[in-house]
Order: structure tokens, then sequence, then C-alpha cells
């Protein structure tokens, strides 16, 4: 096989490549979903469709999406960016100004005047949530402080009792779920809903008092915040090793708990698409297979968006994509990126949605997995020449993909995520507004679809890209502090894992869980940085009478762009999660995160997406990092240096250093073309350095296929979705077609047996070393682009933007 | 004639070197010569940029103040000619041996024996057989002859003759050596002077390819070729120094965002970001990477190794087997009698005096031995043998290896002593039938012990047993326990049988052996080796260890070893000395410890340049950057590229003498190496860089 042109292989590969898409299409694109609606239609009617709360007969709105609160006789909600007119629920949006913009700082200071005109003799600080808009623009809740903040204003209106509002308040104060997760909060339509009740009947209801056990500071954060996040990493702790075995006997096609059902259906599937298993591949013919199943996937997609107006599950009615934010959507699906320089509200149909991009959402997964496992077995092979079968690995990742995804996909509609194949409702406003154009909205009309489904994959295979624009921000894609903790935890579980699967293909799951401390070590520090940023709030509030403190009955900090439900550890746990790993679901909108925590996100992305980095390609990219380290420590040692048994040689330093080298240099030339160009610089929102950071991170994330943004950017103009394109097909494709050049290098190499002379790659001094050299890399590459974006913008409170002198 | 040790000791011309290699330096500055080192080359187009933009600078419109632009430029030249003057000074030590050496190899005369002298007669060529000839016009395969007096002109092997060779000048040692057809003595090396007889030697090497030749090739850096490791190394640097061209390229477009972003300052100055680049690249490592490896091959010809290749240097590095042989390198060279054990009723004293009789004319050292215990243990004085032969009617009987046996006939009396099972059939002739169970046990009990037995008889009956054994050399366990703690396995190498090579092994600490080694399982056993991915290194001197020579991966020929071991391995030993693999192995691994180390350093170094030039570079457009100028420096860019530029000199010793060694682990090597050169290369600029400042405020304010 080794020998045969290009072109022969290209042409062997061509019919796997179109049946296996064709039937995987089938399986994770129609059969998934249509069996996760009918559970969900079956079991969860209510939840699945939007927990729609009906009153005397009639719908009066969604208990997850919030409605717009002007009359001083209502509860206010929390400030939303919604265009054109607030709480827009076809356009969920957060206000994605800066932390240092005049904007915010005056949007803030109106609120706050707003509040105080409203209510003059309330001398008591504005609960930040109050005035800060929220990620998605539709947050049903504030924080019960914010409701309490309100309640003389509301008892002089209504001409009742301030103790009665108050139990009013108390009866409607939603504690924390399992008295751990999220905030206690407030909705404020089933508040407004009750208020008006109360106004009619005079029944006051008893006040309610809420537990609320944990809620004690304790060393910086709330007792619930440090269970949460020992939580949070006791689960990975307890499902390493299972899941990471589990799938280590997957790939080696050994008898695993699944194999009634993976074995079958994998024979199946190789049958049709005319491949035997023991078909092998060198690197090449791999390389080859990987890119024919991209290129068909982008063009599907591609396709499919152009003609999703003629097929059927198009209910909001919605037409052809214009062609550079298709080809950019296609490309940005297939290479795991997830990017979305469109509002999937109102631009892709349901049916493109399911077998468009929840099916890439499946197959990039998968195809990162795949490479890795090339790449392992290239590293762990002794003198062979092939690195495993592309297809087999395909459809093993897949079939390991969607039972986790099932699971996770039925528990998120428990909390409330939707999953239906109904078209948008419209529910009537309880307070009617005004909008731009003083025309009065009288109605709020409710994306569904089938999201739940979409929203499993999308987090479990690192995917990111949103069901709807506000991504995880959004209620009915993220409904409770509960769905946002497995969301959260689901983008782990696999980058985790496979540490694992990888040492034990290695010959010893010590060396996998060493790869997995490092990751961990560097983890662990940003994410503590990134939430004492976040913790501290923006130093320019408190002077505008706006309280950030964290109290029992408000998150404080910086609260805007984040919903009230989550509050700010679980926001800035979420944004550090997403950025390690290439998946870039948002639950918070980092373009209004505090200047260090937005640098933090940055950096962990500059990093190289290998703290734990997206499914598969993470741990492709942390191995090149392996090699690298273990090359400059081999040296030091005074031996050729060698990992697991195999030396590294010119030719392996090459392809290493050029796997590391090409998205900084992709993530630097890219932005510099963008901020020397006009269309380039056009597309920033938030002036001074913030503008630059937004280039910045879109680059970055492309480069690096992460797909979050600092989404202030105007990334639609085709300048950016056509520049982005190209870094997402580089950061992806060159990275992997030389990860496995360099499995079918290593591949053909003899193992050294270890010795005492060896460098035990296991072992705490190289993990430390590891970290050191990943952490110098991405320093050394991007010192000056964060000190010119988000660190200068985080010095210029403290020493002045005067000039000296 | 030339000496080595004279140049062995670089410090007895070092301001002859200095001169030189400072001359050298600026000759390097030549950009051909110089893009062979990518780092170092793009640091002269930075020299060469800020140099235009000094003269621009000059005529009042520069982009940044002349006086500063011109110190930019003045030290990045000195930056170039440091690295430069690093690697002259290690050429310029190798090119003082490659002088003396290459003195040795100058024209000689030379007897160039005609077609027609037919070899294998014996017989001494005469005037007619030969043409004097010049040394150069000597070919592979012709024949000379050289006589007493005349120095032998190339190298090649001995066909006629014996004749004593004075090698001092290649090998230091004064005393001369044999050298003589066939056999594992057969070597000749040009240079080197005939002191008695003569001799034919076949030529066997082409003009200016041999062993000399190369050596002088690869320790005057002319012919020096990269090596693997090497390689790699530098496209990790050139890859550094392409993300850093990047970085810098591309800051000028960020400078110029945020001086419109902020609406304040200019853009960051050319001359600023090509310091910056400077500052960045890999210069430590880069300026200094050649230097370390011409230094690394000095360390061994200094140690009288020459090598074929510096790969198989950096191979030595490597290496997980040695293969030793046990005579010479793990054992005394000869057996030593040790015991002496009387069987069946005889009195220890008659023994004794048996034992030595028989010993007498035996030359070996191990009847030599047998000698020294009788006298020491005792009491009995030598006789000579001269002294006694005729006046005590005494007759000789030399030992030899056909009989394995030797002895004295004493008025009628036949003394032997011998070899067990040789003298066992030889108590058969003499009609002893049975062999005493008491003796066989005696025999039995030694050989089990890994020791050899020789009985001793006296007129037919057997008198007792010798024992002798192999003598361990003193803190060679000490060694083994070292390599293995290095990860270096050491296997021995013998002809003895499996018994005495298991005793041996056991008492030198030795991980393996080879008994009872034939070529053949010898190569075996490095197959074995080399296909569990493991590299073998092994010494030799004989023609039947040349295939093992061949293919073992670090291959140390013996300088007095013959032409087919020598051609077989790659690196010759002038000092013939089998314990120097453990030497050739720590110095290639200290060659890539400093490379590491080194690399280490200077990508550590970048933190602290950052923190020094970032501040300063963009004050003008954010004075909120100030935050970052930790250090307080005045002078950060001036201070940060002065820094880059002496700490390539304050190293220049580090990578001529390599880090120290010490026999590690793996793990503790880079524990030590990590805290030194990462931990200190993270520290150390900060304080060079506020120290330089400091002096910068001084002198200029």
């Amino acid at each position: 096989m080794a020998d045969e042109p290009l072109l022969t292989i290209l042409w062997q590969q061509l019919r796997p490549a179109l049946v296996l898409f064709l039937l995987l299409t089938v399986v994770t694109g129609v059969l998934y979903p249509l069996v996760i609606t009918g559970i969900a239609q079956l079991a969860f009617p209510v939840p699945a469709n939007g927990d729609l709360i009906e009153q005397e007969g009639k719908i009066v709105g969604s208990a997850h999406i919030g409605q717009p609160f002007v009359s001083p006789r209502y509860f206010w909600g929390r400030p939303s960016a919604t265009l054109p007119v607030a709480y827009n629920a076809m356009v969920s949006s957060g206000s994605n100004l800066g932390p240092s913009s005049p904007g915010l700082e005056n949007a803030v200071r109106t609120r706050v005047s707003t509040l105080r005109a409203a209510d003059p003799e309330n001398p008591l600080p504005v609960p930040v949530d109050l005035v800060t808009a929220s990620g998605s623009g539709l947050d049903p809740d504030i924080s019960v402080a914010a409701a309490y903040y309100q309640v003389p204003r509301i008892a002089r209106e209504r001409n009742l009792g301030e103790q009665d509002v108050r139990a009013l308040v108390s009866r409607y104060t939603e504690p924390r779920q399992f008295w751990i997760f999220g905030e206690p909060r407030v909705n404020v339509l089933t508040l407004n809903l009750g208020l008006d009740r109360m106004s009619e009947s005079g029944v006051v209801p008893a006040p309610l008092d809420v537990p609320d056990p944990f809620s004690s500071p304790a060393l910086g954060m709330r007792m619930t915040d440090w269970i949460v996040l020992l939580l949070f990493i006791g689960i990975f702790i307890v499902t390493v090793v299972p899941l990471g075995r589990f799938m280590y006997r997957v790939f080696t096609g050994q008898k695993n708990l699944l194999s009634p059902v993976i074995d079958p259906a994998e024979r199946w599937l190789l049958a049709a698409a005319g491949i035997s298993n023991g078909d092998e591949m060198d690197w090449k013919a791999f390389s080859v297979a990987m890119l024919v199943l991209s290129i068909i996937s982008i063009a599907f997609v591609f396709l499919l968006l152009e003609v999703q107006g003629f097929l059927p599950l198009n209910p909001a009615g919605t037409g052809p994509v214009a062609r550079d934010v298709a080809f950019n959507t296609a490309v940005s699906f297939a290479t795991n990126t997830n990017w979305q320089a469109y509002i999937p509200e109102t631009t892709v149909s349901y049916l493109t949605q399911m077998i468009g991009l929840a099916v890439q959402n499946f197959m990039s997964s998968a195809v990162g997995v795949a490479v890795l496992i090339g790449l392992v077995l290239g590293l762990t092979r002794k003198s062979a020449s092939t690195i495993g079968n592309f297809w087999v690995l395909l459809i093993r990742s897949t079939l390991i993909l969607l039972p986790i995804s099932f699971i996770l996909a039925l528990l998120l509609i428990s909390q409330g995520t939707v999953q239906t194949f109904g078209g948008p409702v419209t529910v009537p406003l309880l307070d009617p507004v005004q909008d731009a154009t003083g025309g009065t909205v009288t109605t709020q009309t409710l994306p569904l679809g089938p999201v739940a489904s979409q929203v499993a994959i999308k987090m479990l295979g690192t995917n990111g890209g949103g069901f709807f624009n506000a991504n995880s921000a959004h209620p009915f894609e993220n409904p409770s502090p509960f769905s946002n903790f497995l969301e959260n935890v689901t983008i782990l579980l696999i980058p985790s894992a496979l540490c694992y699967t990888f040492g034990k293909m290695a010959g010893a799951g010590r060396k996998g869980i060493a790869i997995l401390l490092a990751m961990t070590l560097l983890f662990l520090p940003l994410l503590w940085l990134a939430i004492s940023a976040e913790l501290g709030g923006n130093p320019a509030f408190p002077a505008l009478g706006v309280d950030q403190n964290m109290t029992a009955l408000q998150p404080g900090g910086n609260m805007e762009g984040k919903e009230a439900r989550f509050g700010i550890v679980p926001s800035a746990l979420f944004a550090v999660v997403t950025t390690v790993t290439s998946c870039g679901a948002v639950n918070a909108m980092h373009d209004s995160f505090t200047p260090l925590g937005g640098a933090v996100l940055l950096f962990d992305m500059m990093l190289g997406e290998v703290v734990f980095g997206g499914i598969g390609s993470g741990l492709y990219g942390m191995l090149v990092f392996v090699i690298i380290a273990m090359f400059i420590a081999g040296l030091m040692v005074g031996r050729t240096p060698e990992y697991l048994g195999k030396k590294i040689e010119p030719y392996e330093m090459k392809i290493a250093t050029a796997i590391i080298l090409i998205p900084i240099i992709l993530i630097l030339s890219t932005t510099a073309a963008a901020v020397m160009t006009g269309a380039g610089r056009a597309a920033v929102f938030n002036p001074g350095p913030h503008g630059f950071s937004e280039i910045l991170y879109a680059f970055t994330s492309a480069a690096q296929n992460n797909g979050s943004a600092f989404a202030g950017l105007s990334a639609e103009s085709s300048f950016y979705t056509l520049a982005t394109a190209v870094c997402m097909l580089v950061g992806r494709y060159a990275v992997a077609v030389l990860t496995l050049a360099l499995a079918g290098s290593f591949v053909r190499k003899k193992i050294v047996p270890e010795g005492s002379g060896t460098l035990r790659e296991y072992r705490p001094l190289f993990i430390l070393w590891l970290v050191f050299v990943i952490l110098i890399i991405g320093a050394l590459s991007f010192f000056p682009v964060l000190a010119l974006g988000p660190v200068v913008e985080h010095l210029i409170p403290v020493f002045g933007s005067a000039i000296h002198g | 004639m030339a000496d080595l040790k004279a140049v062995r000791d670089p410090h007895t011309i070092l301001p002859a070197l200095y001169r030189r290699a400072a001359i050298d330096a600026v000759g390097k500055l030549d950009p051909r010569f110089l893009v062979r080192n990518p780092v170092m080359f793009t640091v002269e187009i930075g020299s060469i940029i800020t140099t235009l933009l000094f003269l621009q600078s000059l005529s009042g419109n520069g982009e940044a103040p002349a006086g500063f632009i011109g110190a930019i430029a003045a030290w990045l030249w000195f930056t170039v000619l440091f690295a430069n003057f690093a690697e002259a000074l290690a050429e310029g030590r190798g090119k003082a041996q490659a002088e003396a050496l290459r003195r040795m190899r100058q024209d000689t005369l030379a007897k160039k024996l005609y077609l027609g002298y037919a070899i294998g007669m014996g017989k001494e060529p005469s005037e007619p057989d030969y043409a004097v000839v010049s040394s150069s016009t000597l070919h592979r395969s012709d024949l000379f002859y050289v006589k007493a007096g005349d120095t032998i002109p190339v190298d090649g092997e001995v066909v006629e003759g014996v004749a004593s060779v004075n090698e001092s000048a290649i090998t230091g040692e004064s005393a001369p050596v044999i050298r003589e057809s066939g056999g594992d003595r057969s070597a000749v090396t040009g240079g080197t002077v005939i002191l008695s007889d003569w001799l034919v030697v076949r030529v066997s090497a082409n003009p200016g390819e041999g062993f000399l030749d190369h050596m002088i090739g690869l320790i005057e850096g002319a012919k020096r070729q990269k090596t693997p490791n090497e390689i790699a190394l530098n496209i990790l640097l050139i890859g550094l120094t392409a993300v850093f061209i990047v970085i810098c390229a591309t800051l000028y477009a960020f400078s110029r965002y945020s001086v419109d972003a902020a609406g304040e300052g200019i853009p960051v100055s050319v001359t600023v970001l090509v310091a910056l680049f400077v500052c960045l690249a890999p210069t430590t490592i880069g300026g200094l990477l050649s230097a370390i490896g011409i230094a690394g091959m000095d360390r061994l010809i200094r140690r009288n190794v020459i090598t074929t290749s510096g790969r198989a240097i950096e191979a030595a590095g490597d290496v997980d087997v040695l293969l030793l042989d046990k005579t010479g390198t793990i054992t005394l060279g000869n057996r030593q009698a040790v015991d002496l054990i009387p069987v069946d009723g005889t009195a220890l004293p008659d023994l004794a005096e048996a034992a030595q009789l028989a010993s007498l004319a035996d030359e070996t050292p191990e009847g030599r031995s047998i000698v020294v215990l009788v006298k020491e243990k005792y009491g009995l004085r030598g006789r000579t043998v001269g002294a006694t032969d005729t006046a005590g009617g005494m007759q000789f009987i030399p030992f030899s290896s056909h009989t394995r046996m030797s002895g004295v006939d004493f008025g009628g009396v036949q003394i032997r002593k011998g070899a067990a099972d040789a003298m066992f059939s030889s108590l058969r002739k003499c009609g002893q039938p049975d062999v005493s169970g008491e003796l066989r046990r005696a025999v039995d009990g030694i050989a089990q012990a890994g020791g050899t037995p020789l009985v001793v008889t006296k007129g037919g009956k057997a008198l007792g047993v010798i024992h002798l054994k192999d003598i361990v050399k003193g803190g060679i366990k000490e060694r083994f326990a070292q390599l293995r703690r290095m990860g270096i396995k050491t296997v021995m190498i013998t002809g003895d049988n499996r018994l005495t090579a298991a005793t041996i092994a056991a008492e030198a600490g030795v991980d393996d052996f080879l008994a009872e080694a034939t070529p053949e399982s010898k190569l075996s056993l490095i197959r074995e080796y080399q296909e569990g991915g493991r590299m073998v290194a092994m010494t030799g001197d004989g023609t039947n260890d040349a295939p093992a020579l061949a293919q073992a991966d670090v291959a140390v020929a013996m300088n007095t070893g013959t032409q087919p071991a020598r051609e077989a391995a790659n690196m010759v030993d002038l000092d013939s000395n089998p314990t120097k693999l453990i030497e050739i192995v720590e110095i290639g691994k200290q060659l890539l410890m400093t490379r590491g180390a080194l690399t280490t350093f200077s990508i550590a170094n970048d933190v602290a340049k950052y923190f020094a030039i970032i501040p300063v570079a963009f004050m003008s457009t954010y004075p909120a950057l100030a935050g970052l100028n930790i250090m307080g420096l005045r002078h950060g860019i001036l201070a940060a590229v002065i820094f880059n530029a002496l700490i390539i000199v304050a190293l220049i010793p580090l990578a001529l003498h390599g880090v120290t060694y010490r026999p590690m682990t793996a793990e503790e090597a880079l524990r030590r190496n990590i805290i030194i050169f990462g931990i200190g290369g993270l520290v150390v600029p900060f304080i060079g860089i506020k120290i330089i400042d400091l002096l910068l405020v001084l002198v200029g304010g």
C-alpha cells in the first residue's frame, strides 16, 4: 500500500467514505434525534416542549425564557441586549460589551439612574445582576437580592405592604439546585404572575424559608462553589479509569460492555462500506481517508445550507445561507471548531441542524479520536508500517459517543432542554413593551427544536456549536444549574478518559495518568485566576452605586454577560473548561469577562488546546508537546531522546516542531492581517485594547479549532468568514496530517526497552517539566499580544492611561 | 617528530589560541559561511538592518536617537562576533592538534616494492626490489619496505617480517611495540618509527583517506558533519527562530493598531523589534552549538581516542550495552595461582616444591605466578633455571599449548603440572587406572568455584592441585555499579567455560556474560541486543573481532589491533586501554547534556527579556504597561541586548568543557539540569539585566 500513488489511494477510499458518511448520517442525524424526540415527547412532554406556563387555559410564557418588564408595577428582570427589542427570543444574545468599554459604563449608569428614579427613596446600592445584561438576553431570573431591592417600589406602586411583597418574593425564590448548584434566584415572569394574582385576590402567601445550608463564604468563594468544584474533579477521578478502559477495549477490538451492540453494528457498517476489519492503513492512506471524509462533510453541509429552504423540517422558513457564511459554517463544523458566524435561530432549519451540523458534531469528534488512536498505534507498535484503519476507528469512536450522548440528552431534557420537531411558539407578553420605532410589542416568539440531542453531542464531542445563538447561556439549551453542571462535566469526560486509554495502549495506565496530571496542573491555576478575576467584578462599577459583593442573596462579581441561575464560579469554570478543551460552547459571554478573566480564556487556547483539548485532537497535540519536552529532557540526561522507547530523530523533530509552530504562526499572521486591513478593523465592537483582543481571540479560536468568540466582533463579514475558515482548515488538517506523518515515522521504529538510563515520562519530575515546556512555549509566543490586549486593559485602571512625565 | 602531548594541554598555548580565535571570529562574519548557522545568520541580518538605520539616523531623520540605534547595532554585531569567537576557539584547539598530527603525516620517502616482489617467502627485500618514492604516491594495496631507522610512511598492514616500532608519536607511550605479519599485531600507523629489524607493509588507505587524515579533518571542523541529535536540535532552534521572527514582524502591525486604538504614541521602531527578536532568538545555544560539538571531539582526542565520525561520539552517549572482554578489562591480564591443595596424603611442602619445580620452565604468567605463590606462601626460594640446569641434571620440559603441561625431569623422576584432563590421561598412561576420588573432588571443587585446577604429579603419582584464579581489577565493580545507575548494562565476553565465567561475572559485578565466546557468538549477541532496540558498544583488537566491531554501534579498536579490526571500528584508542570505553560513553553523554542544558537556559532566558523590552517598547502608546517593568529598568532594551551578547561569552567555558558530568540516573541528571539551567535560566537574566541597567545608568544617566 505504501508505494501506491496518492490518486489510487484516493480512489480506494472514496467508496468507504461515501458509504460511511451516508450511513453515519442516517444513524447520528436521523435515528438518534428521532429516538430521543420520541422518548422525550412520551416521558417528558412538558419540558421537552419548552416548559410552557398555562394560566386559566392560556399559555402565558415559558418557565425558562424571561420577558421584558418596564412598568414600575412589575419586578424588572435582567437587562437584555437582544435586538431589536429586549428579550427577543428569536435572536438570543449578550451585550458583548467589554469590561473597559465606556458603552458598558454608560449603560450601567443609565440603568442605575432609572432604578433610582423609579424608587428615589431607596438608598441601597443596586445588586449587580439588575444592571448588567445577561448572556442570553433571555435570562428568566434575577438574584434574590435584586428582587428584594425592588420590593419598596412594587409595594408603593401597587399599594401593597412591603412585608407582603417580601413574603411573595420568598415564596417564589428558587433555592440552589440540590443545595449546591447555581444561585438562589427568582423567576421574574412567575413572580410577576404571582404578583398580579396577589394584587387581584389580596391573598398574601405565607413567607417561605428557603434552605441554603452551604452558602457561607470560604476561602474567597462560597462553600457551595468549593463543593461543586470538588465534585467536578471528583467525577473525573471516578470516571477516567473505567471509561478509559472501556474505550481501550473498544479501540483494540476486545470484548467490552457494549460488545453485543457495537460488534454487530461495526460489522454491518464495515461490510456495507466494503472494508474488512483487518485492512490496515499506512499513514498516507489514513490521511487520505480522513481528508476525503472531511471534504465530503464540508461539501454536504455547504450544500445543505444552500438548499435547506426546499427541504422539510424548516418551520421557521429559513432560506439559503450566504455562500461565505455557509462555507465558513461547513468548515467550522467539519473541523470540530463550531465557530458560528450565523444566528442559528433565524439561519438554519431543524433538518440542517440534525443531518448537517449534529452529524458533524459526531463525525468531527470521531475523526479526532481516530487520528489520536492512529498516533498512539504509531507510538506503540514495534517496527510496523501501518497505524490502524481509519474507518474502523471512526466507527468505533462514533459508537462510543452515541450511547453517552443518548443518556446525556435525556438528562438534559429532564432539566428543561427542549426536544421537539414543533416550530416556534408565540406567547403573549405580560407587560407589552415599545420597540425602537415606538410600536408596541405584545408577543414573544420562542424558538424550539430538537435541541437536547444536539446539545449532548456538542458537549461530549467538544464541538461547542450552539443550537441557539447564545449557546449554553440560552435557557432552552442549558435550563438549570444542574444541566449546566452536566454539560460542563461532559466536555471533559472523554478528553480526560482518553488519557487513560492512551496509557493502556502504551502498556501502562500510569503513562496516561501522567499526562492527565500535567493537564490538570495547567488547568487548576488558570481556573483559579479566572474565578478570582470574575469574582472581583468590574472596577468601574462601585463608583456607580452598584453592589458587586458576593452575599447569600446574590452572586456579585462581574455579572455582565452571565446568567443569574449560574452565577460567577460556574460561569468561570465553564469558560475555562470550554477554552482549555477545544469545545467553545459558552454559558456566558466571554467578550464581557474581566480583562484578566478574558486573558485566561485566550491563553487557554494559546497553549495549543492541549490542556485536555479537543476530543482526540487535544491528546494528540499534547503528545507532540510531550515529544518536544522529551527531546530537550533527553538531551539533558545525555541520551538520544526517546519516547515510549522510540527514538526522537531529526525527522520527528521536524514534524513535531511544525505541529507546534503552525497554529502560533497562523494566529499571529492572520491577526496582523486583520489589524492592517479596513475590513479587519471594521468588525471590532469594543474600543481600545479590548478591540484588539476581539480580533486576536477570533483567530486564536479558529486556528485552535475552539469556536468560542469575543462575540462582539462582527464575524459575519466575508473577510472574517474566509480568514477564519482558512485558519480552521489549516489548524485542523495540516496539524492532523502532520500528526499522522509522525505516527507513520514512529511506527517503523524499534522500541528501546526501558532501563534506568531511560527517562520515565510518568514520573513527577517529567510531568513538571512538561508543564514548564508548554507554559513557556505558550507564554513566549503570545506575551506581546497578551500585553497589548487584555494585560494592558487590566493595567490601565491601575496605572492610568496618561503618559508619564 | 610531532608530539601530541604538547597540544594536549591547551593552557600552554592559550594566548595564541585566543588571538587566532578573535581574528577568525571576524572572518566568520562572511554571510556565506554564517548561513550554515541559521540562528546567528538572522542575528547578522538584524545587525545589518540596525546598522543601516543607524546610518540613516546620523542624517538626522532616524526612527530613534542615533545613539540608541548605534548602541543596539554595535551590540548585535558583538552578539554575532561572540558566537563566532566561541566556534573559532573550539576549532582553534582542534587545529593545534591537527597540525601536530599533520606534521606526522608529512611527506616522507617510501621504499615502494615492485610487483615482482613475492610475499610469503620471508625474504627481506633488497635494493633491486624497490624504488624510493614520495609517500603521497602510495595507494591502497601497494607494498613498501621499511627497515630500522625508517619512518613508516603511511598506515598499513604488515605482510612480512617482525620489527619493534616506536609509536610514542601517537600514543605518547615510550615503550616500543612489536609488529609482525598475521595475528593481532599487524597494523602499523604512518609517522611511527621502526627501531629494529624490517617489515614489508601493505598500504591500507589511499592518500588522504588514512586514519590520521580523518582525524585531522574532524578536529579541524572542516569535515565535521552534524550529528543526528545536533540536526534535530537545530530544527527546533530554527523553528523557534521562525516563530520569533513572526512575533516581532506582526508586532509592528499590532503596535500600529494599538496606536490608533489608544489615540496616542508612535508605532514601535524597527530597531526595537530587531533588538527584541535577537534577544528572543535562541542565540545562546545557537551561538554555542557548533562549539559544543567541536569541543566534544576535542575532549575525546585529548583522551587519545580518535574517531571517524561525530556520530559515533553521540552514539556513545546512547549506549545501553557494553560488551567488555574479560581479559584485560575486567580481570588483570592473567590468572594467578592462589592456593595449593595436597591430595592422597601428600605433605603440603612436597606439593609446593613439586609445583615450583614443574613451573620453573613455564614462562607463561600463570607459571610465574605459581613460583611466586610458592615463594611467598611456603618460603621456597625460586631456583634459577640456568643455574641448576646442568648442575642438578635437570631437564626442563617447557609449557606447550599442545601438551598443556610443563615440568622437569629431575634425577629420573618426572615432575609435571598441567591442565586436569591432560594430566588425568597422562596418569592413566603411567599405569594409574583410576584417578583417586580425593583428587577428583579437589579438581571439581576448584572448577566449580570458577578457578582453573592444575594437577601436579611426581613420578606418575598425583600430589595435589594448584588453584589458578582470575583476578578482578580493583575498583571495576564500583565502575559497573555506576554504569548500571546510568542504565548501561555490562556484558563480559570470555572464552572461559560457563562456570568460570559465571564466577568472575559475579565477582566483577557485570550484568551478564558470554562464555565460550566465538566471533560468531559475539556477532549474534550484538545482533540480538540490537534487535531488542539496544545500542551496543564493544572493544576489540583481533581480526576475528572485526565482524562484531562492524556490527556494534560504537566500536573501539585498540591501536595495537589489526588493520581489519581498526577499519571495522568507528573509534581507535591510541592507548589501547579497554576501559576507555567507559570514558567514551561519558564524553558522549556530556556532549548531549551540554546541548540540552544550554537550550533550556537559552529559552528560559526569554521570559526576563520580555519583561525588560515590552514595557519600554510600547511606553508611548500604553504607559500603563509600566506595570510590567518589574525590574524597574531605565534602559531595558539596551540592557537586554547587552546581556544577550555577554551571556554567550560567559558560557563559552561551559560549552568547551561540557556540563559537569557525574554518573547518575536519568532522573537525577534531569533534576539537576532543570534546577541549574531551567530555573537558573529564568532567574539569572533578571539579575543580569538589572545589573547592566544600573551600570548603564551610572555611565549615561
